[in-house]
């Protein structure tokens, strides 16, 4: 009799099984990325970006070590930008702070703190040793979404990503909640460039292991949880993945190498030819990476930007590289346009990092670009639309001329 | 209802973790409690991980065996949870076996080995679902009844998103359940040998 109950009670949650699962959502294509610039604000934008890039820094917190800025454009035109902020990477009293861009007065706000290690670990009901990158987004119903890294135990390797959001825009956030995203523990999850969004609205957000493995993965995000995940690389020389999507199924995502030894030093890419669903790896993209942070962005118009150190080891140079796919049929046609770091004529002891850069364009035509300035400050450049368009055409120019 | 959840979490590791108290001072000072003992402790040192004691700590005692460990699986909840009860009796070597094994298999896996990753079945996966409910029916019909009231347990925590997971490896399996399951398994093999051993079985005329 026993038994006839307990394979009633399985019957009942099998039954509980496939309703839930009846009721997931099905994987989407890619949004394609559309931007509307209105003929006014094309004017206004085409005015006030005739000049050189626009270079200042984000507002100073007091603290020695600051590090992984981030940014997203504002309901109202302005940008809001996240980093973390503490006596060293790592420590206890890292705070995740954030402030205010006006584009009119081309000014910052005051820092705020949005989250440090005790409301994390309150809000979270679990022991929180320290904080790390923030990457906010915009969730479907237009609430700002933060995710950040946290760590329990350990050092990075013991990440896991939590989130926070905002009905204000930022002003006050909600309790956090932890994104599940490993079964070991949740051990070794990392977030660190933007999310991209599906056409049912949810979030694909490009995250990364960092423990036995060092690979990328593909989450699929709903509200406050992830509702499935895809591995974008494999093994242990990849992570930080960035995505450039390209139309609604196909995506090519760029990582930060990790290789061992005498590896060869480039950027590992992989490919999505359904939307995230499956990925494999292609070949490297033949541009040095030194085991840093890369960023990148689309334009409406095409173009693609890349932020990254295009050396084999240090961070002591940052370049701007841009790339039309509208003008050249090879996909590692990239060419730097801006120097925009430069320390290789100083002694080694000399040589400053500029490191973890984070694009975000405000109106699908300019560049907003913040990266890490020597660990003791955040530098932010606005590269206007006229001046990128200016660099767009001389590319095309070149590529014309190459071609005959 | 956000907080009613954490709160609830927290109170699954103040008893699991009052739990592991009480097994230990029995395995340490090689002691027999009473049930009544067993509850009585139970309730002393589940408020004592439950509470925030103050201190030099900012929380309480469960939060950070959370940050370590993070929400157990339903299954080794369970099994842990019944190990306190007077009529539990020791679980069957098939169930240990049958757990090391896809714990070898699926950790190694998950964490990177190859492109191929097992954990993406528990978000969705309508085969995997089978398979577990499969392994119940297989446990119900080797007349382990326990092993299907568990596993059943398990999906309808899942389905009612009971924990931060939404993915049903995380309520079925976790590495504290495929370590005790590998290291009962060795135990069980060892004693048995030993005891083939002792009783000369291994030396009889063929």
């Amino acid at each position: 009799m026993s038994r006839v109950i307990a394979f009633c009670f399985l019957l009942l949650a099998g039954v509980l099984g496939f309703l839930y699962l009846d009721s997931r959502p099905v994987w989407t294509p890619f949004e394609e990325a559309v931007v509307s610039v209105t003929k006014e604000e094309q004017h206004q934008v085409k005015l006030s970006s005739l000049t050189q890039p626009q270079l200042d820094w984000l507002p100073d917190t007091g603290a020695a070590s600051v590090h992984a800025a981030s940014l997203i454009a504002l309901k109202d035109g302005s940008i809001r930008a996240f980093w973390f902020a503490g006596s060293r990477e790592g420590a206890p009293d890292v705070v995740i702070n954030s402030a205010v861009y006006d584009p009119q007065s081309a000014a910052w706000s005051a820092p705020t703190v949005v989250m440090d290690r005790i409301a994390a670990e309150k809000g979270l009901s679990r022991y929180i040793a320290k904080l790390g990158n923030p990457v906010p987004s915009r969730a479907a119903d237009g609430r700002l979404q933060l995710f950040f890294v946290t760590v329990s135990i350990g050092g990075w390797a013991g990440s896991s990503i939590s989130t926070i959001s905002s009905d204000d825009e930022g002003a006050t956030w909600s309790l956090p909640r932890r994104l599940i995203t490993s079964p070991f523990t949740n051990l070794s999850t990392l977030v660190k460039s933007p999310a991209i969004r599906f056409v049912d609205g949810r979030l694909g957000l490009p995250a990364y292991h960092e423990w036995i493995g060092r690979f990328g993965e593909f989450l699929r995000i709903e509200s406050d949880r992830v509702i499935d995940k895809r591995r974008m690389s494999s093994g242990r020389g990849a992570i930080q993945p960035i995505v450039f999507t390209d139309g609604t199924e196909h995506a090519i995502a760029y990582f930060r190498q990790t290789r061992g030894g005498s590896q060869i030093k480039q950027i590992p890419v992989s490919e999505t030819r359904n939307a995230g669903q499956s990925w494999e790896t292609t070949g490297d993209l033949q541009i040095p990476n030194p085991n840093a942070a890369i960023a990148a962005l689309t334009l409406s118009n095409g173009t693609r930007l890349l932020v990254l150190n295009n050396l084999d080891a240090g961070r002591y140079r940052l370049v701007l590289l841009m790339f039309d796919p509208s003008s050249s049929a090879q996909a590692n046609h990239w060419k730097i346009v801006q120097v925009l770091e430069d320390d290789e004529a100083l002694s080694a002891e000399q040589r400053r990092e500029f490191s973890y850069p984070f694009l975000m364009t405000s109106d699908g035509t300019d560049a907003h670009l913040v990266y890490t300035w020597d660990r003791k400050k955040i530098r932010h450049i606005h590269f206007g639309s006229a001046w990128l368009a200016q660099l767009d055409s001389q590319l095309k120019d070149q590529q014309k001329e190459g071609g005959q | 209802m956000d907080r009613l959840m954490q709160t609830f979490a927290l109170i699954e590791i103040s008893i699991s973790s009052a739990i592991i108290m009480i097994w230990l001072l029995k395995t340490i000072f090689q002691i027999n409690l009473p049930f009544a003992a067993r509850s009585i402790l139970l309730i002393l040192l589940g408020n004592i991980f439950f509470w925030p004691l103050g201190f030099f700590m900012e929380l309480p005692l469960a939060a950070y065996v959370r940050g370590v460990t993070g929400d157990l699986s339903i299954v080794s909840m369970v099994l842990l949870w019944s190990s306190l009860l007077p009529t539990d009796k020791s679980n069957p070597i098939a169930f240990k076996v049958a757990i090391g094994l896809v714990a070898i298999a699926f950790y190694p896996l998950a964490l990177g080995f190859s492109m191929f990753d097992p954990y993406v079945w528990g978000y969705g996966s309508i085969g995997f679902l089978i398979a577990v409910l499969v392994f119940a029916v297989i446990c119900g019909l080797a007349n382990w009844q326990k092993g299907v009231w568990i596993i059943a347990l398990a999906i309808v925590a899942w389905s009612f998103h009971w924990h931060e997971s939404t993915n049903l490896w995380d309520y079925l399996l976790d590495p504290f359940l495929g370590i005790w399951a590998i290291g009962s398994s060795v135990n069980s093999f060892r004693l048995k040998v030993r005891k083939q051993v002792q009783s000369g079985y291994l030396f009889r005329a063929g």
